[in-house]
């Protein structure tokens, strides 16, 4: 029966009716019109959002960049002559919710970095007896010459920090990630 | 259905699979540059954007010749 209609709709009254419906008039497209999606759609969808991709992708590239470009505080972080060899001092660069230490080394260079874990995210401290930065958490060990990981899970190594040294003054004037 | 059309159908479905699949690959490119910038590696960001960008130039020449061709086929046809 519904075999006959699908072939001669015309005869069917019902089906008659349907399409004499003012609806129908209206919104002259079926559902099983509007729902097919030709090859030639299909393809034009996929090559916008080929192009949609690699605009996000180009915007995920330039984003760093972008971040650079925009310029630092220049920050008083400590006095030089506060910190004695092997020992260290935290503050917050380049805002209050990032935590960062300041050592000063064996040969009496002041170096800082992140405080913050490239792991998890856990606070280093600095470990004078083996002039390391150490994460407490799950062991990690950062070098205080390059802050660069050399035990433990942790694989990229921590921010560093710039310094500029203005008299006994010490100035943070922006963050290095290698 | 003429073998020209016939022949057209199955370029359209293969090229179709083509660019799918290029998409599919500049996903994953995608989800590689967000990771690489979590990670702070700029420059695995700016390769895989480079290799995104081939994939689309692949891709819109693949779309390009099939539009083509389709078009050769209609004037053909009238």
């Amino acid at each position: 029966m519904s075999d006959e209609k699908d072939k001669n709709p015309g005869e069917c009254f019902e089906c008659k009716k349907k399409q004499d419906a003012r609806w129908r008039q209206d919104f002259p497209v079926g559902w099983e019109s509007d729902n097919y999606v030709t090859r030639r759609e299909m393809v034009k969808f996929l090559a916008l959002g080929s192009l949609t991709i690699a605009g996000a992708n180009a915007v995920v590239a330039g984003l760093p960049h972008l971040v650079k470009a925009s310029e630092l505080p220049r920050t008083r972080v400590a006095l030089a002559s506060s910190i004695p060899i092997g020992g260290s001092k935290l503050f917050s660069y380049p805002t209050e919710e990032d935590p960062c230490i300041l050592v000063r080394q064996g040969n009496g260079d002041l170096v800082a970095y992140s405080q913050v874990c490239t792991h998890l995210s856990c606070a280093v401290i600095h470990n004078e007896k083996e002039n390391a930065l150490f994460c407490p958490c799950h062991h990690g060990y950062f070098s205080v010459d390059e802050g660069r990981p050399y035990a433990g899970p942790p694989t990229r190594p921590l921010p560093r920090i710039k310094l500029e040294q203005q008299g006994n003054e010490v100035f943070a004037v922006g963050v290095e990630v290698s | 259905m003429s073998s020209r059309q016939a022949q057209g159908t199955t370029l359209f479905t293969a090229l179709l699979v083509l660019v799918g699949i290029g998409v599919v690959v500049q996903l994953w490119l995608l989800a590689a540059s967000v990771d690489a910038l979590m990670r702070h590696q700029g420059s695995t960001a700016v390769h895989a954007t480079i290799g995104s960008g081939i994939v689309f130039a692949v891709n819109g020449l693949l779309v390009l010749y099939v539009f083509n061709f389709d078009r050769k086929i209609k004037q053909d046809h009238n």
